[in-house]
């Protein structure tokens, strides 16, 4: 029953993804001195948070789109600050030509205010009409399906989708979803919702013994449980930035 | 057909050792062929448990490395026919191990027509306690009734479910069983330990066995005797039975009550 095994390598590069909180800086000039000097007040307020830590930059209340030379003069100011810039948020095309030059991400989880211009497809001279395509209906990604228990150390993600665990999920393990988290049996773990951004998502359990719900970013620990949810089956959600919680079915 | 069971638990000290010689050596004494094997290499400890110390010529690492013949490494228990124990080495660190060695010795014992491999995993999560449970079949989860144990007992089933070859390959997946040890029913009863359902609860597992807290246990390990020997000890007791369900025996568990005491006990305190 046992076969032979081929020499199995270690691989030299193991890729993990995993969610990082990042500050975003919206700049509204591009005066590297004005950023520099209101810059060094924040952080001197604040170093143990905002020391060496990775931002990212908003580009969309500035009145023109930058030009390269003034986008490295701010990058700059940020560093001398003591932040670093990492990336710019997702924007206009300009923004995308100006992070490839920078050679810095587009960080597509900030959605700037400003309104992004549309991509215009080629013109093309179309001989004869073809009839309407039947609208397609819009087929939403399935959830991510857990059937077996989610052990300590454990992380499940479900990008872009719900997550349903139809077992326990254990203390120290990690369950995460862009959408909802469905657990139909005990979370002892820590369930994230909304791990993109996304406030309407909730997080729903049979029976409640969280260590830690976060919904978009919005996160409790639970050092101790409230005595009327423990054991129970709850929901949470986001409610503007509070997150509240209630027994599920009276 | 030979099977593969690692013993394993993820915390320290929880009687890894002790169960897998005691539940090779209840494998033997009805007849099987057992080879029980020592991962923990550099801190060796299942020779002196089987009482076989003295007799270590070759270890698992001299046969990996072709320094002799897995027969020549192998050492014949003393009290079982069909018993044999291949020592982990003392001088070497868990480098030493390879999946393909490790692979490599198990087909040869696999030839050989052994009927179970007992592999005693070391504490931890490394690699030595990932190369015990890669090739495994089964999987006995030594857990003792208190949070850390349990704490990493969970976190090693997560591994047995993601990473053995079973798992990998997308096999049938490694067969887990629970065995909760130094379980003192005197002390769950006033609360200070987990009891076996709570255990049961937070694992999602089914109890293959309960050993009973016992000097014995010491007492067997000090004179090199597999513990499940000494008949006359509810340990052995209770891992006979352990035993016999891991055969598919359907035995209800014993010893999950304080035993009741004598008159003359009650009387004089003892």
């Amino acid at each position: 029953m046992n076969k032979p095994l081929e020499a199995v390598k270690e691989p030299a590069v193991e890729i993990r993804f995993g969610q990082v909180g990042l500050a975003q800086v919206r700049i509204r000039t591009t005066d590297a001195g004005v950023i520099l000097d209101e810059l060094t007040g924040r952080v001197a307020s604040a170093p143990q948070f905002f020391e060496r830590t990775a931002v990212c930059l908003d580009l969309s209340a500035l009145e023109k789109e930058p030009t390269m030379s003034e986008m490295r003069g701010v990058f700059d100011a940020v560093r001398r600050a003591g932040m670093l810039a990492v990336g710019l948020a997702h924007g206009t095309q300009a923004v995308d030509t100006l992070a490839r030059s920078l050679d810095v991400p587009v960080l597509t989880q900030f959605r700037v205010q400003g309104k992004a211009t549309p991509v215009q497809p080629p013109v093309k001279e179309v001989p004869k009409a073809p009839p309407p395509p039947v609208e397609a209906p819009v087929l939403h990604p399935p959830s991510l399906m857990q059937h077996q228990p989610v052990r300590s150390g454990q992380r499940v993600y479900a990008r872009n989708s719900d997550l349903v665990v139809t077992a326990t999920v254990g203390a120290g393990a990690e369950v995460i979803a862009d959408g909802c988290v469905h657990i139909y049996g005990t979370l002892r773990g820590r369930a994230v919702a909304g791990a993109r951004g996304e406030v309407t998502a909730r997080v729903f359990c049979q029976e409640f013994h969280a260590e830690l719900i976060s919904i978009a970013g919005v996160f409790r620990v639970f050092e101790t449980l409230p005595p009327e949810l423990a054991g129970k089956p709850v929901q949470a959600w986001l409610d503007g930035d509070d997150l509240r919680f209630a027994r599920i079915g009276g | 057909m030979t099977e593969i069971i690692v013993v394993t638990s993820g915390k320290g000290g929880v009687g890894k050792t002790t169960t897998s010689a005691s539940v090779a050596c209840g494998l033997a004494r009805r007849g099987k062929r057992v080879a029980v094997i020592d991962f923990d290499i550099g801190l060796r400890n299942l020779d002196l448990i089987m009482g076989c110390e003295r007799r270590v010529v070759y270890d698992f690492v001299n046969v990996i490395q072709g320094d002799c013949t897995l027969k020549q490494a192998l050492i014949k228990d003393k009290r079982i026919e069909t018993l044999f124990v291949l020592a982990a080495s003392q001088t070497r660190d868990k480098d030493a191990l390879s999946m393909e060695g490790v692979r490599k010795v198990f087909d040869e014992l696999i030839a050989d027509g052994f009927e179970y491999i007992i592999c005693d995993s070391p504490a931890g999560i490394e690699k030595g306690a990932h190369l015990a449970m890669y090739y495994a079949d089964r999987a006995i989860v030594v857990v003792n009734p208190e949070v850390s144990s349990v704490r990493d007992s969970d976190r090693i089933l997560g591994l047995l479910s993601s990473k053995t070859q079973r798992a990998e390959k997308g096999e049938e997946k490694v067969k887990e069983h629970l065995l909760l040890t130094r379980y003192s029913p005197r002390r769950v009863a006033t609360g200070e330990m987990m009891s076996v359902g709570d255990v049961k609860e937070i694992l999602g597992l089914d109890v293959i066995g309960v050993i009973p807290e016992s000097p014995d246990v010491l007492s067997a390990s000090n004179a090199g005797t597999p513990v499940i020997l000494n008949d006359q000890s509810d340990v052995s007791r209770a891992y006979e039975d352990a035993v016999g369900r891991l055969l598919g025996d359907t035995l209800p568990l014993r010893f999950l009550e304080e035993p009741k005491k004598g008159f003359l006990a009650r009387m004089f305190g003892g």
